[in-house]
């Protein structure tokens, strides 16, 4: 620590804020490393003004930290001006809290948000000094593992990870610290402790699975070469979220980052069942905490950061059981405290003038929807159960109370969509314009109305209804684009159109297998990472590795999956049922939509243990 | 539609206003001066301090700071200014501050705010500045620097553009000093809400009208003084 404090005093001065390299913020655990046993490094393969809004990352460092003899630190990926001035002066990856360099650690464990972050684990192993390949890595620690919603298909990283962590955290990670603080005095080597990680539900260890191929290049089969291994993985699941662990504290940066301000889990899982949404299924079942717990926890984080804002977390606020309630009891201690509650995440459907009036009384921002496709056809395709009145009444009662900025979240390149559907985006984006018109001139905001559409490329993505279907060629999104801009009526209306080559990637690692690894791994080598940066992203790099390792992208973008198929994350079990997505997948063709859990249960396969609100009965 | 009204619409008029002096130091040296702003408002709610608010439709907590400190910068004499809706002693409200305070942060002392912000005329720095030559020759550079007639800047207009500005009477020094491999200068220079001389300004000038480059290896402010000389805190 002493050496590394020593090199970065100073340097830091040369660096855009140095405040994020160097720890000490309020909330930041240090402990005596002689007294403890387990050391874990959480990784978070991004910058730090990105990681430090991770609410995952939040909970599982106070959860890991509460036990006294284990020490769990943060690691971020340092912006490249830094990373140069840190392979100049030879100063590996450190943790913030200790400055130590990873390789004294026991666990490096990355969460992995998103496909393009993928080459920020290897660049950020490499500037740790560890090998990035696991074959290379003989000893015990570090042991590499991840985990966060892109585990549920790790395949194009099994040569990178120890081991993989399904599911919730809390108590699976919990576990599988006990099972190394246990077998550490031992002396066990990597393969012995992976043997009996492996037996602990929610652990998935590659090496210890064999996966076979078609002639045609799909897989045909995944099958356990060890007997401790077990044929499918099942992800970890908290039954009882109103008694999880959350933590009191976060730590509280002296940078500004993407979210800062206290932030409050409501609840998990969606009840929704939008089909591109994978979110939607693999944090099935919809668990909510009480109203009391919630309020309990805001006043704790509050007070223990001194934050002036809170949010609100969830795949769909509005859908508490409790909502007003909860709104009104939140209310009265925020204002009380001259706090901000910002709810993200509310539906079009739930948003009624009440509910509309007391997130006026906290602040008028805009007002943001994501009708995602622009014709009825299309929205019963995905599911997405949101009438076009519904939309309208909305954003009527909006202008009513003086509202005058709407923003509308739209996809391209969804199953099925026709080119009316992408005109019919222009169309509801030019009716909520004259909406604004009608209203009445003493109830409207003034300075006219600005109607903000933009549009991302859909990418499907494992167990959802859409895993099978093949991703727009560029060409057709492309075509797609142009016509919408063509459609647009009005100069009220401003388009903003998110397009480039990392939409493919994303699908292409979000679907892909374990041939990937060398893909991914060749074009570490030709120097891609920080991929979700338009600035870094190298796709002609990508290109070339594509064909160096002779994948194409295509067979696993652009290609139509039966679903007889064996995908590769077919031995991970995310409770969802195979046939449930299929039949939601036919359901989808056929434009017909699917109620919600709330309305009645539709048989996706998750069982009532797992404690969902509406799990168990009909 | 219902009236919408400033959220703390229970003026609170009356106020009680304190001067804080501290320290940052160690770690707390690479925060900038806007995340200092925010971590202080923060500092003030988790020490449960009840501070006074603006009186707007998005109330915040009121904080003053009369001057900026240089990103890597120590000072033991850092004023901010903050206010009350009832009193607290002294003690009591340097007590919980300094409960709250991240690392490298120090409550020096709690008080009155008996001068005002425009009274600050002057910032006294010492700084610890090293090359690549001994230090008895930077020492003579510098005192060759101090001997010019003019020392002439470029400094950014508001229109963008740049002009040549003299620095030269502007700059006391207060003590030179070579020693192990570094040197030590002290300078007063002119600071507050008017005409202020960043200390890193001046080194940069030195340097470059020297012709030698210069590593700074500490920096720190020691005093904050008035126009008839006496201390600001």
């Amino acid at each position: 620590m002493e050496e590394i404090r020593k090199k970065l005093d100073r340097l830091l001065l040369k660096t855009q804020k140095p405040a994020r390299y160097i720890g000490g913020e309020v909330g930041s655990v240090v402990k005596d490393k002689e007294k403890v046993d387990v050391r874990f490094a959480f990784c978070f393969p991004d910058t730090y003004d990105v990681g430090m809004s991770h609410l995952g990352m939040k909970i599982l460092y106070g959860l890991k930290n509460a036990r006294e003899n284990w020490w769990c630190e943060r690691v971020f990926m340092p912006e490249t001006d830094f990373e140069s001035l840190m392979r100049e002066n030879d100063i590996p990856l450190y943790a913030l809290e200790s400055l130590d360099p990873l390789t004294e650690f026991d666990f490096i464990g990355f969460t992995l948000q998103y496909e393009l972050s993928y080459n920020n684990v290897l660049q950020m192993l490499d500037l740790a000094g560890i090998p990035v390949l696991a074959k290379d890595r003989k000893d015990l620690a570090p042991i590499i593992v991840a985990g966060g919603p892109c585990v549920c298909n790790p395949e194009p990283l099994v040569d990178f990870f120890d081991l993989f962590i399904l599911g919730e955290g809390e108590e699976v990670n919990v576990e599988l610290m006990e099972l190394y603080e246990r077998m550490k005095p031992d002396r066990p080597t990597k393969e012995q402790f992976l043997r009996e990680a492996c037996k602990i539900e929610g652990i998935y260890v590659p090496q210890f699975y064999d996966v076979e191929y078609n002639e045609d290049g799909t897989v045909s089969s995944i099958t356990p070469n060890v007997a401790e291994a077990p044929a499918r993985i099942k992800k970890r699941v908290i039954p009882d979220l109103d008694s999880v662990y959350y933590p009191e504290a976060f730590v509280v940066p002296f940078t500004q980052i993407v979210h800062d301000r206290a932030v409050v889990e409501v609840l998990r899982g969606c009840i929704r069942g939008c089909r591109f949404c994978q979110a939607g299924f693999i944090y099935r079942p919809f668990r909510e905490k009480s109203v009391a717990t919630i309020k309990n926890e805001t006043k704790s984080l509050c007070e223990q950061t001194g934050y002036e804002q809170v949010s609100l977390s969830s795949l769909s606020t509005s859908d508490h059981t409790k909502i007003n309630k909860l709104l009104d009891e939140l209310s009265d201690y925020t204002d009380e405290e001259n706090i901000n509650l910002s709810l993200p995440s509310l539906r079009i459907d739930s948003f009624s003038d009440e509910l509309l009036e007391k997130i006026k009384a906290v602040r008028k921002s805009g007002l943001t929807f994501a009708p995602e496709a622009g014709t009825q056809r299309l929205r019963d395709v995905i599911n997405k159960n949101l009438t076009e009145d519904e939309i309208l009444d909305t954003c009527r009662t909006a202008f009513m109370g003086g509202y005058t900025a709407v923003k509308l979240y739209f996809m391209l390149g969804l199953p099925d969509e026709t080119l009316d559907d992408v005109a019919g985006i222009a169309r509801l984006a030019q009716k909520v314009v004259d909406l604004y018109y009608e209203t009445p001139k003493e109830n409207r905001g003034r300075g006219g109305v600005q109607v903000s559409v933009s549009t991302a490329t859909f990418v499907p993505k494992p167990f959802t209804p859409f895993e099978f279907e093949p991703q727009d060629t560029p060409e057709m999104i492309k075509q797609k684009q142009e016509h919408l801009l063509a459609s647009l009526t009005s100069k009220k209306i401003k388009l903003s159109m998110h397009y480039s080559n990392t939409s493919i990637l994303e699908a292409v690692l979000a679907r892909g297998d374990r041939r990937l690894s060398k893909v991914i791994y060749t074009a570490w080598k030709k120097g891609c990472y920080l991929d979700s940066w338009d600035e870094h992203f190298k796709y002609d790099k990508w290109q070339e590795a594509f064909e160096e390792c002779g994948v194409d992208p295509a067979f696993y973008a652009n290609r139509r999956r039966s679903y007889d198929e064996t995908a590769p994350w077919s031995h991970l079990d995310y409770l969802v049922t195979h046939s449930f997505l299929v039949r939601e997948n036919k359901k989808a063709h056929q434009a017909q939509t699917t109620r919600n859990c709330a309305e009645g249960c539709s048989g996706c396969g998750i069982k009532a243990e797992c404690g969902g609100v509406y799990c168990g009965g009909n | 539609m219902a009236v919408i009204e400033p959220k703390n619409a229970r003026l609170r008029i009356e106020r009680f206003d304190y001067r804080i002096v501290f320290a940052k130091q160690g770690r707390a040296i690479y925060i900038s001066h806007l995340d200092m702003m925010r971590a202080f408002q923060r500092i003030i709610k988790r020490a449960k301090l009840p501070v006074w608010h603006t009186q707007g439709f998005n109330p915040h907590v009121y904080i003053m700071f009369p001057l900026a400190l240089s990103l890597g910068m120590e000072s033991r004499c850092e004023v901010m200014d903050i206010a009350l809706i009832e009193e607290l002693s002294y003690d009591e409200v340097k007590e919980r501050l300094s409960a709250s305070m991240p690392e490298g942060f120090e409550v020096i002392s709690v008080g009155a705010p008996v001068h005002k912000h425009t009274d600050i005329a002057f910032s006294c720095y010492e700084t610890e500045i090293a090359a690549q030559i001994p230090s008895e020759e930077v020492v003579r550079l510098f005192e060759d620097f101090l001997k010019r007639d003019t020392i002439e800047i470029e400094k950014r207009t508001k229109k963008k553009t740049t002009k040549l500005v003299d620095i030269k009477p502007y700059i006391e020094c207060e003590g030179l000093e070579a020693g192990d491999g570094s040197v030590k200068v002290k300078l007063r220079l002119p600071s507050g809400t008017g005409f202020n001389l960043n200390l890193n300004v001046v080194i940069d000038a030195f340097a470059s009208l020297s012709g030698i480059e210069v590593e700074t290896i500490c920096a720190r402010r020691t005093n904050i003084l008035m126009e008839n000389g006496e201390n600001f805190t």
